[in-house]
């Protein structure tokens, strides 16, 4: 019987009509922002779930007012209020049709942009948490149109609810201070917000479920709430139909404040996303599993798998710098991508570092940490020359002769015409080579100054 | 008795809407007449159980409705049709009445032949598919009726229903009363005389919250007999002598 009110309901439902708008809303907001980023999981994941609600929850709670304050707009109250069928059945079987509705919208939009993804030969597997926070968003908002339109029945209700509970989305957002934010509860955040979607995270590490954990059970617990309320009143129903409305009220209500106080307890993981002590699963501290994807650029340079895409730039990058480097002494054997370690630093800062040492083990392999979007000229500035300072000895409290040599050799700008750089830099390349190879402990420990450069 | 009302009151801020009525009801075509804010409707929606009464005794259906489960027995075996009757634009005839056969807890198994039956009963069969807001205002009125008879109710409450019916539609629309009124306590509240006269069995007319007549259409009839009161018909004159009556 109640399938088939259910039924009834699905069949004249207004979000059906919305979908052409909701389609090109989400292509035009969420679709192409997503798709700007490289294929990663990861990052087009987040990016959804960041902006896909701005799209489904006015539209949602829009659609779920128009239903609920259908009986007191078509004045059908009276006649439906002699019926048998207690009030909070009728209203819950409207709200689970449009709720089912944008259910099946937001998945359709989700599979198209994850399609899309996998399309791109994206490595690893979708992340799944985004979309479920996303989806479970919906049920909850519906029930805050849905109560809207139902105790404020005018055609006025549904635009004005729907643009509060944008707005309330929105803002929710910006009162984010720290990784113990109670916002962060907000379904619309899947990391630290003043990290947004990060290529860094999620990839070498698992996505930690603990903050969409917290999400759900606040998004649970709101949508319990707000439909039990739905069946306190005296009309609703019986006795017993509002004992039950009451008790899943409280329920509600206490699962949404147990959530709140759980996000306080957040903090960033070092791995860039957010744990909860009491969610937190020790297994999803372990690395995951790859065989990095790897070209040769005079040394071996090695990515993680999701980030192949960025190998040709970062070999094109480092080959001269390596070209240079290869064989002599100290040099790495080879370059390898490693994970971003994520430190906050309190209020909103947080520090993004390589994790652990830049060279590790023996024959020396240099570890990198990629830059956001690597470009071919951002990689020789920043980890060529790192290379070379490592060797060099170069960087901060360097003397001359290190900044001289590392400035010929990471061939990152104009050198000074004249100086011992671009005099350096003018040698024949077997020539530098064999000074290199002859001096460049010495060089490394500082023991040489400008004079001693050819 | 399906319908038992001793002394009941209905006031709605200072007005007194119903002022003491106490009717008794079994089967067959009840006509409530009588003036605007007589207090018709306000009888027909207690009896509804739409509203509660102030004060009073009511037992509808062998059941009081001021308990929840008697009432929802009872709204399981009512048909009604408010003065003001809304619709749901978007849903088809078929699906509106489906809509209130759930509404009423039917039975699933019979829903689907009930549905059809009544949209026939009320001549809308060639426009079952048909979505309400194409519908003319007395399609529409049909409709509604159609949704109060789904559930074959034993107490069937009806106010004003032939307005916006045309003629040939009224008279059909009586036939079908007269049919319901075999097995049915059918309560029918109308400004329309010539209603009562072709349908009823039993007409009480209301006045001030009150009842100032009950008794057949014949018997009204006979109360405007020589009395010169106002009508163009012997009901009308009749219901015409009887409130002239009471308020003198």
């Amino acid at each position: 019987m109640t399938g088939r009110l259910l039924r009834l309901e699905l069949r004249n439902n207004v979000v059906p009509w919305l979908l052409p708008l909701v389609a090109g809303l989400f292509w035009l907001v969420t679709y192409r922002t997503s798709m700007a980023y490289p294929p990663l999981w990861n990052v087009r994941a987040m990016t959804m779930q960041n902006s896909s609600l701005a799209v489904f929850v006015p539209t949602v709670v829009g659609a779920a007012a128009w239903l609920g304050s259908r009986e007191g707009r078509h004045g059908i109250a009276e006649l439906v209020t002699g019926s048998a069928r207690p009030r909070w059945h009728r209203q819950l079987a409207a709200w689970a049709a449009t709720t089912c509705w944008s259910i099946v919208a937001y998945l359709g939009c989700v599979a198209v942009l994850y399609v899309a993804t996998a399309r791109e030969g994206a490595w690893g597997g979708p992340l799944w948490w985004p979309a479920v926070v996303g989806a479970a968003s919906l049920p909850a908002f519906s029930a805050l149109g849905f109560a809207a339109g139902a105790l404020r029945p005018s055609r006025f209700t549904p635009p004005l609810v729907a643009v509060a509970a944008f707005l309330a989305l929105e803002i929710s957002a910006q009162f984010i201070h720290g990784d113990h934010s109670r916002w962060q509860i907000s379904p619309v955040v899947s990391n630290l917000w003043s990290i947004g979607p990060d290529a860094g995270i999620a990839t070498f590490y698992p996505y930690l479920p603990d903050l969409p954990i917290a999400q759900l059970l606040f998004l649970a617990g709101l949508t319990a709430a707000l439909l039990g309320l739905l069946g306190l009143p005296a009309g609703a129903g019986g006795a017993g139909l509002r004992r039950s409305a009451a008790v899943l009220t409280v329920a509600g209500v206490l699962s949404t404040g147990a959530a709140i106080g759980l996000a306080g307890t957040a903090r960033l993981d070092p791995h860039g996303l957010i744990a909860i002590p009491a969610l937190h699963d020790a297994a999803d501290d372990l690395p995951v599993g790859f065989t990095p994807a790897c070209a040769e650029a005079a040394l071996p340079v090695c990515v993680h798998p999701a980030y192949r895409r960025y190998l040709p730039a970062l070999v094109d990058g480092l080959r001269p710098v390596l070209a240079e480097l290869a064989g002599l002494p100290g040099a790495p054997v080879r370059i390898e991508q490693v994970a971003a370690e994520y430190e906050h630093e309190g209020g909103n800062d947080v520090s993004i570092r390589r994790s652990g040492d830049s060279v590790s083990g023996s024959p020396p392999v240099f570890n990198v940490l990629l830059p956001t979007r690597p470009s071919s000229d951002e990689i020789r500035a920043t980890l060529g020359r790192d290379i070379v300072q490592h060797l060099t000895g170069g960087g901060r409290g360097a003397g001359a002769a290190q900044q001289a040599v590392t400035d010929a050799l990471a061939h990152t700008g104009d050198l000074t015409p004249g100086s011992p750089a671009a005099r350096f830099a003018a040698l024949p390349a077997a020539e530098r080579r064999a000074w290199l190879t002859a001096h460049l402990p010495a060089l490394r420990s500082g023991q040489l100054t400008l004079a001693d450069l050819p | 008795m399906n319908v038992e009302i001793a002394e009941l009151t209905r006031r709605f801020g200072r007005t007194q809407a119903v002022a003491g009525v106490t009717l008794e009801l079994g089967p067959g075509v009840f006509g409530l007449l009588g003036p605007n804010g007589a207090g018709k409707t306000s009888l027909l929606r207690m009896m509804a159980t739409v509203v509660p009464p102030s004060s009073g005794r009511i037992r509808l259906l062998g059941r009081d409705p001021g308990g929840y489960g008697p009432r929802r027995q009872i709204r399981r075996r009512l048909g009604y049709v408010p003065q003001n009757l809304g619709f749901y634009p978007r849903f088809t005839v078929v699906e509106f009445v489906e809509y209130f056969a759930l509404l009423k807890e039917m039975p699933a198994a019979r829903v689907s032949r009930a549905v059809a039956t009544a949209v026939e009963r009320v001549g809308l069969g060639d426009k079952a598919t048909a979505k309400l807001r194409t519908l003319s205002g007395g399609m529409l009125r049909r409709v509604g009726i159609a949704q109060a008879i789904v559930n074959e109710p034993d107490l069937l409450l009806l106010d004003e229903p032939t307005a916006g019916l045309d003629p040939e539609q009224r008279v059909a629309f009586r036939a079908l009363l007269r049919d319901l009124g075999q097995q049915a306590t059918v309560v029918v509240s109308t400004h329309l005389v010539e209603d009562v006269g072709a349908a009823c069995g039993r007409v009480a007319l209301m006045d001030q919250g009150r009842i100032a007549f009950d008794g057949t259409p014949d018997e009204l009839t006979a109360r405007g007999e020589g009395t010169g009161a106002a009508g163009d018909a012997p009901l009308e004159r009749g219901y015409s002598a009887v409130l002239a009556q009471v308020r003198s």
